[in-house]
């Protein structure tokens, strides 16, 4: 009993960590149809800043945090209207392959910044927690899950009772009816990807608390956003969120399998992922779209 | 407007000769490796490096052109066929490390298997419609490539697990030519089946799912049966390209046999050539792989990056390998067969028109 | 017009051969009595510059270059009275196996290299196995030490390296010798080639000196959240936590079991607490963990050529400044290139066969051991070195012969460290 509760809390906290990266990536495919390939180098480029940040400023890792979100945001903000805006009238193919290109760029350039070495970010109380008997709680991804909820509440407020948010879910439901109401496609567009990539940065300077960092790192949590986002639904921030903590129940679950356990927690992941998408598309909580 | 006209065709048989050139070339320079060619004298123009390459540019042109016909013809962007590749390099190699078949009796299994999986997964999947059908397939590429390395029975991997399948050296005389025509020989195939689909009743009824499945419905195409064909020869194809793989490179894993780039790779080239055009995904192949292989410095010829320290050099040529993809799908997004069919030429106009067109 | 080019055309021909003449003349003979400079050997080593396999790629491509400079500034390799030059023609696969194999070929056939230097990573390993048997060029590896490769039957592929299943057995061996003798292992496994292997082996071995396996649990190669394995060893209670595994792993393990208190008496990581990163990673919480290792810097061999222990430390770090010791991949590639030398020198040939046959007779000892080959190929006769990390750095403490320290056990608890 006390190692089902002690699974069921691994799993929902390492769902923080799922959650913060899928919503940069659900709000961006959502919204502007565009299957983001290089999210995962975003979240590793956050990664590396909180590292740069706690190693030669000793600043606290979570304070690190907004300064992700920022500096990610007008990255993105840059990318989508410098160049990813260039092709959103072609084939949703083109996005897949620029992205691709995209991601293959920023990985080389981090590695030629930071080189290959492995980077963590340890600070003094991580690996302490709350204990209730042998039952224990961790700060460090209590803390994230926390971040992770918090991140998604403000990008959820953002979207449903702020301006821009109306303009982004304006063009959300119909492009060129969005910008016959005199909406800027072009900036509304860059805004949406700049904060899919904010979410993207701070994911990734949780991440460099969890595990140490390498400028390949990001590829694995691209093809988890991908789960998450379906699983969970495409179309609304709190159905990401459902869809973070059910990946990560489905993990910490996954190694009790008798035999060989989580080494198939991909096949199962992608497997289930089939699954929803054949049977009920829109997700466990998402809206048809 | 006569006059442009004339320079199209003019340059069009200029391609088209240079085009029938390069690929003799290609075709009949191995035979010089021959003992017969040797002992008369006839200068080597292929050695086993050319082999090695050549095989793979071939090996890329039959998946290109595979996922064409899914994906190009039929508008329906599978992001997972490299599933059917893997799935047809251990079925021939499990029946020939494990059940001692001779491989070419092997070898014709590999296609089977794979149309066998495309038809039971196409079924469901194809119901899908873009995005979701892109992501699905992927899931199901990847999902396929783990459980095949894991899956056990009484505690060991049926597939050879991590440790992968070791197949026996072919023994056959001049090893890299025998594998080298035999994969020209499968793109020879695929192509011509390219060939064929857009011939047929089947490929109108394909091209007609395209531009407007429900339409197509209501004219009386049977889309389920017509896609899950399209599906099915995508996934033969892909499946032969893998068997005769699993032979050539003697060791296949999960990562060989079921890398996720190669899912990206044969999208790219058949992008890059032209999507739904018979030999558009072809040449996307050769160009993409010949452009990797360049930078990657397997080629003969290597350029030198200036400015840039020996140990950065690898490094920053995949930044150059990033860069080029982000332009050329920016900027050619018709895919460079559209040059060789001569309606259009390579100009600012052009590049200007095409960015008008999908920018924002 | 025609007949003056022909004339001119005739001068420049008969100038050039002077001038090749002389050359020739200039090269052939030194005349002072001391070996002659020879043609320049190339040795091939495609590695995974970029992609996942960068970091240990740079670390081997380290071991090849501090031998080349050793070897050159004495004037080559000798063969038959005559030195030769040597040079090593280095490639990028991008951690790509297909690539490595592609760029193996281009070294054997563009690059006519006379010998081949491998790769890093079972994987490639395997795949450059096969392309070296097939153009009977001998390979000698450093770096891929799954047994599969070697049990093919391939004659030109050879391997400096203690094979996997060893990793851990040294571990073993040492926690017999502690007191109070630990009974129970945790055994947590990468699901990968090798790191299956090393966990296998300790599956049998572990019974023989009186332990058993309470727990083995295999997770997907590269997980970075290990929670609920490591949840799963905490329940089993043992006195040994194994992990075989690579660096992103055993980071994660070793996080994650002080985050949900697990203790037990050894943590010991086949792969990983060798290298600088995981200290500068984990901090504090990186001290008192084990790692089976192919060498460390305090090993007591006696080597019969090329530098000491000592002094190959110090060539490391006067070349690679600000990174520490040399970590064993750096030794075992350097190792490799020893042995061809050998084997090299033995056969007074550069022929691919007498080469091949000198490396399948060799017997020599090293500042990284002994190097002699069993009959697949692989080195069974160097043992393994058990290291611990106590107060932030390395020391070995086990075998007890070439030990510099006591074991710390052992491993106190996480709250009272």
């Amino acid at each position: 009993m006390v190692d089902f509760v002690q699974l069921v809390i691994l799993g929902l906290l390492a769902g923080g960590v799922y959650v913060a990266v899928g919503v940069g990536f659900g709000l961006v495919w959502g919204v502007l149809n565009i299957v983001n390939l290089a999210h995962g180098a975003l979240v590793v480029v956050g990664g590396y800043l909180t590292w740069q940040l706690f190693t030669t400023l000793h600043l606290d890792p979570f304070l690190t945090l907004p300064v992700d979100a920022v500096a990610l945001f007008v990255f993105g903000y840059a990318l989508q209207r410098g160049v990813i805006n260039r092709i959103i009238r072609a084939p949703l193919l083109f996005t897949f392959l620029l992205t691709f290109g995209l991601n293959l760029i920023v990985v080389n350039l981090l590695l030629l910044i930071f080189g290959s070495d492995f980077r963590s970010v340890t600070p003094s109380y991580s690996g302490q927690g709350f204990e209730f008997g042998s039952i224990v709680i961790p700060y460090v991804p209590l803390i994230s899950l926390g971040v992770a909820i918090a991140l998604s509440a403000s990008l959820a407020f953002v979207l449903n009772r702020t301006r821009t948010g109306l303009a982004i879910n304006a063009i959300a439901s119909d492009r060129d009816a969005a910008q016959l109401v005199g909406i800027d496609l072009r900036h509304a567009y860059a805004v949406t990807y700049g904060l899919g990539a904010a979410c993207a940065g701070v994911a990734g300077g949780l991440i460099a608390l969890i595990q140490a960092i390498t400028p390949t790192a990001g590829e694995p949590y691209t093809l988890q956003a991908f789960v998450v986002v379906i699983l969970g639904g495409l179309g609304r921030v709190s159905a990401t969120v459902v869809g973070g903590l059910a990946f990560g129940l489905v993990e910490a679950f996954g190694q009790s399998i008798p035999g060989s356990g989580s080494v198939f927690a991909n096949a199962i992941a992608f497997g289930l992922m089939v699954l929803v998408l054949v049977t009920r598309p829109q997700g466990l909580m998402g809206r048809l779209r | 407007m006569i006059a442009r006209a004339d320079t199209h065709r003019r340059w069009r048989r200029i391609f088209l000769i240079l085009g029938v050139i390069v690929g003799a070339y290609a075709l009949l320079a191995p035979l010089t490796s021959l003992d017969i060619a040797q002992s008369a004298g006839v200068p080597l123009l292929a050695d086993r490096l050319w082999f090695r390459i050549a095989t793979f540019i071939a090996m890329f042109v039959v998946m290109a052109t595979a996922w064409n016909i899914i994906g190009g013809i039929t508008g329906y962007a599978a992001f997972g066929n490299v599933a059917f590749f893997g799935i047809g390099a251990y079925t021939t190699g499990m029946l020939i490390s494990k059940a001692r078949w001779p491989f070419l009796a092997a070898l014709p299994v590999a296609p089977v298997m794979s149309t066998a999986f495309a038809a039971v997964v196409g079924l469901p999947l194809l119901r899908l419609r873009g995005h979701y059908f892109a992501v699905a397939s992927l899931g199901v590429g990847v999902a396929v490539g783990e459980l095949v390395q894991n899956v056990e029975y009484r505690g060991q991997p049926i597939f050879g697990g991590a440790s992968g399948l070791f197949l026996p050296i072919y023994a056959v005389d001049n090893r890299g030519l025998f594998f080298f025509y035999l994969m020209v020989l499968a793109a020879a195939i695929s192509i011509a089946v390219t060939w064929w689909v857009l011939r047929s009743r089947l490929g109108y009824g394909l091209i007609a799912i395209r531009e407007n499945e429900e339409a197509a419905a209501v004219i009386g195409v049977n889309t389920t049966a017509y896609k899950v064909a399209a599906f099915a020869l995508a996934a033969a194809l892909t499946g032969l390209a893998g068997g005769i793989f699993s032979q050539w490179n003697v060791f296949i894993n999960q990562d060989n046999t079921f890398p996720i780039e190669y899912n990206v790779q044969m999208i790219l080239m058949a992008l890059l050539g032209g999507t739904g055009t018979v030999f558009g995904p072809a040449a996307g192949a050769v160009l993409l792989q010949l452009l990797i292989q360049f930078l990657g410095g397997s080629l003969p010829i290597s350029a030198d990056i200036p400015f840039v320290s020996e140990s950065a050099r690898p490094i920053v040529a995949q930044v150059i390998l990033g860069v080029l993809l982000v332009v050329v799908v920016i900027f050619v997004p018709r895919g460079v067969i559209d040059f060789f069919g001569g309606r259009t030429r390579l100009s600012l106009a052009y590049l200007r028109r095409s960015l008008r067109e999908t920018s924002l | 017009m025609g007949q003056n080019r022909g004339w001119v055309m005739t001068v420049r021909r008969l100038a050039l051969l002077a001038v090749a003449a002389v050359a020739m003349m200039a090269c052939g003979g030194s005349g002072s009595g001391g070996p002659t400079t020879g043609s320049t050997i190339v040795l091939g080593a495609p590695l995974g510059l970029t992609g996942a396999l960068t970091k240990e790629s740079t670390l081997t491509q380290q071991g090849y270059n501090l031998w080349l400079d050793w070897i050159n500034t004495r004037g080559g390799i000798l063969v038959n009275g005559v030195k030769h030059p040597v040079q090593i023609k280095y490639y990028d696969d991008t951690s790509n196996a297909n690539q490595s194999a592609v760029l193996m070929q281009k070294l054997i056939t563009e690059d006519k290299a006379n010998f081949l230097l491998g790769p890093y990573g079972s994987a490639a390993t395997a795949t450059d196995a096969a392309i070296a048997e097939q153009n009977q060029i001998p390979m000698v590896e450093a770096n891929g030490a799954a047994q599969s490769i070697f049990n093919q039957g391939y004659k030109y592929t050879f391997g400096v390296l203690s094979p996997a299943n060893k990793y851990l057995q040294g571990v073993i061996d040492m926690a017999a010798t502690l007191n109070p003798k630990p009974t129970t292992i945790a055994m947590l496994s990468a699901d990968d080639n090798f790191s299956l292997e090393v966990a296998n082996a300790i599956n049998t071995y572990a019974p023989t000196k009186g332990m058993n396996v309470v727990l083995f649990k295999k997770y997907k190669n590269g997980a970075t959240n290990l929670g609920a394995e490591v949840q799963a060893a905490k329940a089993a209670n043992p006195d040994i936590v194994l992990n075989s595994g690579h660096l992103t792993e055993a980071i994660a393990i070793n996080k994650a079991a002080k985050q949900q208190k697990l203790n037990a008496k050894i943590f010991a990581y086949s792969v990983g607490p060798s290298t600088p990163d995981f200290i500068t990673a984990l901090g504090a919480d990186a001290n008192f963990v084990y790692d089976g290792s192919q060498w460390t810097p305090q090993v007591k061999y006696t080597p019969a050529f090329y530098l000491t222990v000592a002094q190959y430390v110090a060539a490391y770090k006067a070349k690679y400044a600000g990174l520490g010791d040399p970590d064993y991949h750096v030794a075992e590639s350097t190792a490799a290139c020893l042995a061809l030398q050998r084997a090299i020198e033995n056969a007074g040939s550069l022929d691919p066969k007498k080469v091949r046959d000198a490396l399948a007779a060799l017997d020599v000892t090293v500042f990284f051991g002994q190097i002699k080959f069993d009959s697949r190929g692989i080195n069974i006769y160097k043992p393994m070195v058990v290291e611990q990390i106590q107060s932030g750095v390395h020391h070995t403490v086990f075998p007890a012969d070439i030990a510099d320290a006591q074991p710390m056990y052992p491993t106190p608890a996480w709250d009272q460290r």
